[in-house]
Formats: C-alpha cells, structure tokens, sequence
C-alpha cells in the first residue's frame, strides 16, 4: 500500500522537447518516514530532475508521486499546501537577499501558518542556535559566508517544521572547507529521525549517513541498496565506472 | 568714452525695471509659485498612478514571459494571453505616440465632462503615459532577479503571487529605483507640456507674465532656471540614492 510511504514515486517520467530528450524515463522509488535516501549519478543522470519533481518544482510528463497517501500530480491538488511540509536546499541557497536571516526564517510561517510574531521568531531563534548563528539573527544574507548561507537555508526551511527534507546539490557551491559544517548540521538532522532526500557528489556522507542509495543513469534507476551494497562488491558495470570517478 | 558709461547704466537701470515689472509688480512671481505648485502636483500624481498602472502591466507581461509555454490550455491561459494582448496593446500605443497628443486627447475627447478640473486630466493623461515607460522599467527588474528567488519562494509554500509580492517585486523595486527616479526626473520637465489644455503650471505662469507684460526674456528665463535647479537637485538626490543601494549589496 502506497499510503504506508511517505512519499511513494511511480513510473515518473519527464521528457523534454516532445521526448527527443528523457531526463526521467519511468523511475518509481518509495520514501519512509524518518529515512535518510542519497541520490547519486553522473551529470545529466536526472537525479536532480527527479527530486525537483518531488515537489514539482518540476512537472512531469507522466506518473503519479503519491505525499502522505495524496496524489500530488492530479490536478484538483493544491500543491502549494504539500509544499509547506516538503522543505527544500539549493545548490545556491537562494536565500532572499532584501530580508534579514530572522524575517528570512519567519516570513513563511507567518504569511502561510499565520503564526504571530514571538511565535515564529521564537521558533527561528532555536533554530539559529542550533546551527550556532544565533548572533547572525539581524545580519543580511550577503554578510555571511557560503556555508553560513547554506546552513541558514536548512533552517529556514526547517521553520515550516516540514515532514521532509529535500536537498540538491547542498555542498557543491561550497569552497572546500566549509562543507563539513554543511554536513555536520544534515548528520544533526538524520540522528534526530528527519526524512531527508539528498543529491549529492559527497559519497563519504552517503556512506555514512544514507539509509539507502540511489544510483541513476540516463533517467533510470540503475541500482538501490544500503551503502555496503552499494560501496562494498558490486557486480554493475556503470556503477563501478561511476564509483572509480569520483571515490 | 561718456556714451557707453551712460549705456551700461541704461542697461542696468533697464534690467531693474524689468524684474520688478515682471516679478515684482502685481505681485506677479506668485504666478509662477502657483506654477511651480501644479507642476509638482501632477509630477507626483503621475509618478504614483504611473508606478502603480507601471507594476500591474509589468507583472501581465513577465508573467506571461515566463509561463505561457509551460501552462496547460485551458480558462488561465486564455485569460492570460488575452491581459498580455491588453498590455502590449498599451505599450505599443503610448510610446509609439506623441505626449502632447495625448494629452489633447485626454482633454479634449476621452475627459472633456471633467475638463474644468485640469490638473487631474494631467495626472491621469501623465500616469497613463509614465505607465508604459515604468512598465518597461519594472519589468526588466523583475526579468533580472535570479530564477532561483522564485524557486526558493515556490519551495516553501508560497503561490505564484505571493512569491511574486514578497520576494520578487521587493527586490526588482530596489533594483530598478534609480532609473525609476529618472523617469521622475523627466516627467517633472515633460509637465510643461500642459500648457497646452491651460493648465497654470510653471510654464504657463511663465507665459501669463509674459502676455502681461510683453517681455519674454525675463520671465522665460526664470522659468527655464526654476527647472534646472529642480532637476539638478533630484539628480544630485538619485546620484545618492544609487551610491547608497550600492553600498548596502556588499
């Protein structure tokens, strides 16, 4: 039953210019409450197409995506209402740069939760403390660095107390030495039971932290398994050329 | 040697009573405060009705830019397509046509049953006219925030509008106030147009001391002077402004 999946995908395909380009071409993968599923693929594979139509940031040609037992692609669903629950991290963080780290936080919540002022600054104020930038709370987007922005975006979306988690591509516009404080929050968060989605090229965090991954090529699922099945002996062609690239 | 002593004195002597004839007597220089006060009053007016009718068209307009080939046939689309046709339409027809035109039109056919009242015939012929131009101004701003703003707004929740209001309007404003502030700047010098349907604004105060007193040096002069002096001081104000946006990015 697809209603036990918190996300259940199925048969989803994306085409681009009448089909002559798939960058989804027929994947179906369920999601459980509190599960932690790594996306990784070369370039192109689609893996940022499918988890973009997660929220339909993306919208696909064909197939369902079932949130918490709704069919979210059928039209009489408002998909800004499903949206509230599903948060979101960019590659660039797209924090908005006319509004202070507190109203970046707390503009959501108060506009479509209707929460009050003390409410959602109460809220946000924990947790900045968390990511430790309580003190940045007045400060603008672009007086932070890079992984400050990135770690400002994952509570941000956080602050709509979502049930799932969706990251792209969270650490590849990070210099190198900030990344680890990326993935130390994303670690933080998976101890603590969040259902995260992430594509990601940091195979040590999909290691570490994925429950389960997801290898795609050429808009395909070409292997899922746990990290052992996936990093340990595996008998699949493109994903051992995969893994000799980038491990 | 005696003759152009007497000559320079003449002059000077002259040039006094000019002034005082033109300025002074009759208190005539409050004609051109009563000017100066109109201008200002259908420069704003414009600058507000302008900005407002400038947002909705560039909103129909980038809207459809961005959308229509992703959107589904059916009532939206159709509604869409049919604003989009609404506003090129204006666009097309306001800036492809003399403002004086305009602004006989608006006078003499479309508002000749509230032509008594001028200045708001000016406001609304201005603002309509200073529409089409904001609209070019705000769409760019709105075409030159990052695709992602949007995507990060969609993310959490919020509809096309709401995005559109919280985060993207916000920012394309900020983005585009200098050259907004010009457009201010040039709608203050095009108002003297209006003398055209009688109404009392700098130029014509002008013009009435002129008729009065039959010299059109000295009265034409101050007029010219009063709005370069305006217009330097709003430029030297926008010159701030850019200086200061400028600053508050880093």
């Amino acid at each position: 039953m697809s209603a036990d999946h918190l996300i259940s995908v199925k048969d989803l395909k994306k085409y681009y210019n009448g089909g002559a380009i798939k960058a989804l071409d027929g994947v179906s993968i369920d999601i459980d409450k509190g599960e932690v599923v790594v996306i990784i693929g070369p370039s192109g594979s689609g893996k940022s197409t499918l988890l973009r139509s997660l929220n339909l940031l993306e919208i696909p040609t064909s197939g369902t995506i079932t949130f918490e037992g709704t069919d979210i692609t059928s039209k009489g669903n408002d998909i800004n209402k499903f949206r509230q629950k599903m948060g979101m991290v960019f590659q660039h963080f797209n924090l908005f740069p006319h509004l202070t780290i507190l109203n970046n936080m707390t503009l959501a919540p108060r506009k479509l939760k209707h929460e009050s002022h003390e409410e959602s600054e109460k809220f946000a104020r924990e947790l900045l403390n968390k990511v430790a930038l309580g003190d940045r709370a007045d400060a603008y987007p672009s007086q932070l660095s890079g992984g400050q922005k990135q770690r400002i975006a994952i509570v941000r979306a956080l602050a709509m107390r979502p049930d799932v988690l969706l990251f792209d591509e969270p650490t590849s516009a990070l210099d190198p030495e900030m990344v680890g404080e990326v993935l130390d929050v994303m670690k933080d968060l998976a101890r603590e039971g969040m259902t995260m989605v992430v594509v990601t090229h940091e195979m040590g965090f999909a290691r570490e932290v994925g429950d389960r991954i997801i290898f795609m090529d050429e808009g395909r699922i070409v292997v899922e398994g746990t990290p052992a099945e996936i990093f340990g002996q595996t008998d699949n062609e493109r994903l051992k050329t995969f893994l000799a690239k980038v491990l | 040697m005696y003759l152009y002593q007497l000559s320079i004195e003449d002059w000077w002597k002259d040039l006094k009573d000019t002034f005082v004839l033109n300025f002074i007597a009759d208190d005539r220089y409050m004609l051109l405060v009563k000017g100066l006060g109109n201008t200002f009053l259908v420069t704003l007016g414009a600058t507000f009705l302008g900005i407002i009718l400038g947002v909705l068209v560039a909103l129909v307009r980038s809207t459809y830019d961005k959308n229509i080939s992703d959107m589904r046939p059916g009532f939206g689309k159709g509604f869409l397509i049919v604003l989009n046709k609404i506003a090129s339409a204006y666009l097309t027809v306001i800036r492809g046509t003399p403002m004086l035109v305009q602004l006989m039109i608006a006078y003499f056919v479309i508002f000749v049953s509230i032509a008594q009242h001028k200045t708001i015939v000016a406001i609304i012929a201005f603002g309509i006219n200073s529409g089409a131009y904001v609209a070019e101004i705000i769409r760019s701003g709105i075409m030159s925030i990052d695709p992602g703003q949007f995507e990060a707004g969609r993310s959490l929740g919020f509809n096309y509008a709401q995005t559109m209001l919280y985060i993207i309007i916000p920012q394309a404003l900020k983005n585009v106030l200098p050259a907004l502030a010009n457009e201010f700047i040039v709608l203050i010098k095009e108002t003297s147009v209006s003398c055209y349907i009688g109404l009392h604004d700098l130029t014509k105060g002008g013009e009435i001391i002129r008729s009065r007193t039959y010299t059109a040096f000295m009265p034409l002069l101050a007029v010219a002077i009063i709005y370069l002096v305006i217009v330097m001081f709003f430029t030297k104000l926008v010159g701030i402004l850019e200086r200061r946006l400028r600053n508050s990015e880093r």
